[in-house]
């Protein structure tokens, strides 16, 4: 399912992923201070928040919403 | 308010050249992007970036006759000649600023381009390519931000421009809002280089999804021409996993250049065994998988030879992913100036049309941005230079694009985007609405679309900031799918990646023409423009001399007199 998990007990809340995802993906809680996943749908598998140092992200190539192919 | 003299709209490689080359003027310059630059757009997906370098023995009638006939007579000659003469400047202003290419000997490699050693199946057929590419090493994006930080261009990252903002009739600046918190805030600026990107519709397995067209659909509202948004770029997936992105790199035969003779074009099997002739445009044969499907024989299967087998699937919610440096805002001069005074477009953004009507080479695109970024850039810096001191801004005009800008956070109910993004792409990602077309389902889709124009998109509403970008992009793919559908129903001929099948040819007496379109009295309107007589093909060469990739059912001289040019 897109991005799959932020592991709570690894993010060391460097922000990275935030600011790496170009859809949004991720924010930060204020909270905790940990990054969390806010808006999965809109998840486009495009990996770039698996430059997080702790290794805490994990992916999944499956998708949040039905596919739409052209034809299949 | 935020004021700079010249504002940059988009971080890719188009808005990096034009913000860089606008600074070294002297002049402050802010670079605007929804993502986080050298994390956002396309240009951070691309390899390579084609060089042109006579030293290296390059033929610039070769190169310009490559363009020509892939391109199949769409491509701008006079912009072809800039950006190939431009691009050996631009590779060593990419090398000072820290950016690493694959070097031997102190020099950059020079590979051919990836189909000229490639091994085709004998179904196969695509022109001669003589163009070559220089690939850039893991991590230039990073460099590139850093030298921009370095000589002081002004960084806006996670920040959505939605409007330009025109005084007396020149672009004055622009509006947007910060992705996180909704911030809204207003930017006075001399210039502005609208380098946004193209569009597409957010496709399964490509990370495209924030090229919403945002800078087309923005220079469009403004009274920008657009034009060629009738092709497509079509990309194919895989059914297993459709969303995991890398397919398209083992179908287009990977960097074949770097290992000659290693790879083979794929071999493609229809649902009944047979091979599949790949013998039309866009490299792979893509139009005659399309046509399989159509005739009830998917799925397909790629045949890699010892990289195993692939299934295929339709391109679906591409619909041009992303117009590589074909349709766009149409430039005025070589300074990518626009109609609209004040405003420069580069890049995927700025429809030079230079590539024509088929990805017609191997780091095009890169090269491109990188030359109509630099000349953008020199041009906005020229132009506010210019201007002395600058006006105001009509507060009244600012209240108005605020209000625009926040109304469907201020909306307690409509249609959320995402519902409204997949009904786009539900009346659009079919096969046969933008790949295998036909007037008749053009015109079920247009009336979708204007549908969604009318009723849907005023009422478009969002609960959060994040969704407040959402709509906004919405209701720039909704505008690009119309530029896209009124485009090809315009075209009734076939050509490069646009094949209507209800008119299965090329038509060079009527259709050596771009297509171009506007806003006229709030309402779209279609019409040709010429290519010059010289860039014409050989009429004395038969049609399939000049086109030599072929398309099914082909009908040589196909296609209607003008149905575009009275408007609609």
């Amino acid at each position: 399912m897109a991005i799959e998990s932020i592991d709570f007990a690894l993010c060391n809340g460097c922000g990275i992923c935030v600011r790496n995802c170009p859809m949004d993906v991720i924010r930060m809680n204020r909270e905790t201070r940990k990054a969390e996943i806010r808006y999965q749908a809109d998840c486009m598998l495009c990996g770039q928040c698996l430059e997080c140092p702790e290794k805490a992200i994990y992916l999944k190539p499956g998708w949040p919403k039905p596919y739409l192919l052209g034809w299949g | 308010m935020i004021e700079c003299d010249v504002l940059v709209i988009g971080g890719g490689m188009a808005g990096w050249f034009a913000a860089i080359k606008a600074r070294e003027q002297g002049l402050n310059v802010l670079l605007a992007d929804k993502g986080y630059v050298s994390k956002s757009g396309e240009t951070i997906y691309a390899g390579d970036t084609a060089v042109f370098d006579p030293d290296a023995g390059n033929d610039l009638a070769a190169w310009l006759e490559q363009v020509d006939v892939i391109g199949e007579y769409m491509n701008n000659r006079h912009w072809n000649e800039l950006v190939f003469r431009d691009s050996r400047e631009r590779l060593a202003d990419l090398r000072s600023y820290g950016v690493q290419f694959e070097e031997k000997d102190g020099r950059v490699v020079r590979l051919p381009h990836p189909h000229a050693n490639i091994v085709l199946p004998d179904t196969h057929k695509f022109p001669p390519t003589v163009s070559e590419v220089v690939h850039w090493l893991p991590g230039f994006p990073e460099k590139v931000r850093k030298h921009l930080i370095k000589i002081g261009v002004k960084l806006k990252d996670r920040f959505m421009v939605t409007e330009l903002l025109l005084q007396d009739g020149r672009v004055a600046g622009a509006i947007g809002f910060s992705i996180e918190g909704n911030r809204v805030e207003v930017i006075k600026a001399k210039a502005v280089v609208m380098s946004a990107g193209g569009g597409g519709f957010r496709p399964v397995g490509y990370p495209t999804h924030e090229l919403t067209a945002d800078g087309h659909a923005m220079a469009y509202r403004a009274g920008a021409t657009i034009t060629s948004k009738e092709f497509v770029s079509p990309h194919s997936t895989n059914p297993k996993d459709p969303a995991w992105p890398p397919m398209y790199l083992f179908f287009s035969a990977g960097h074949s250049a770097a290992q000659p003779g290693m790879y083979s074009a794929p071999h493609l099997f229809n649902a009944e065994g047979d091979e599949v002739a790949a013998r039309g445009v866009a490299w792979h044969g893509w139009i005659d998988a399309e046509y399989e499907a159509h005739e009830g024989r998917a799925p397909l299967i790629a045949d890699l030879g010892k990289r195993g087998v692939l299934p295929v699937s339709g391109p679906g919610g591409h619909g041009s992913m992303f117009g590589h440096a074909t349709g766009g805002i149409v430039p005025v001069n070589d300074d990518c100036a626009t109609e609209v005074p004040g405003l420069y477009a580069a890049g995927d953004s700025c429809g030079t049309c230079f590539i024509g009507a088929n990805y017609s080479g191997f780091g095009f695109a890169t090269a491109h941005a990188a030359a109509t970024g630099a000349r953008a850039g020199l041009g906005a810096a020229a132009e506010a230079k210019g201007l002395g001191a600058d006006g105001g801004i009509d507060e009244k005009a600012v209240a108005a694009a605020t209000a625009r800008l926040l109304e469907p956070l201020e909306r307690k109910g409509g249609f959320t985007p995402n519902w409204v993004t997949q009904v786009l792409q539900n009346t659009l990602a079919p096969y046969f609405v933008l790949y295998v077309k036909h007037g008749d389902r053009l015109q079920a889709a247009l009336s979708t679309v204007e549908f969604l124009r009318d009723h849907i998109a005023p009422k478009l509403y969002a609960r959060d900031d994040h969704e407040l970008r959402l709509a906004h992009e919405t209701k720039n793919m909704i505008l690009n799918a119309e530029m896209k559908v009124r485009s090809s129903l315009a075209r009734t001929e076939s050509r490069g990646t646009h094949y209507r099948e209800d008119f299965p040819g090329r038509n060079d007496e009527e259709w050596l023409a771009w297509m171009r379109l506007k806003q006229e009295d709030g309402r779209m309107v279609t019409f040709k423009q010429p290519i010059p007589a010289e860039w014409r093909p050989d009429a004395a060469k038969s049609y399939e001399e000049r086109y030599p990739m072929r398309l099914p059912n082909e009908v040589p001289g196909s296609g209607a007199p003008n149905a575009a040019g009275e408007g609609r």
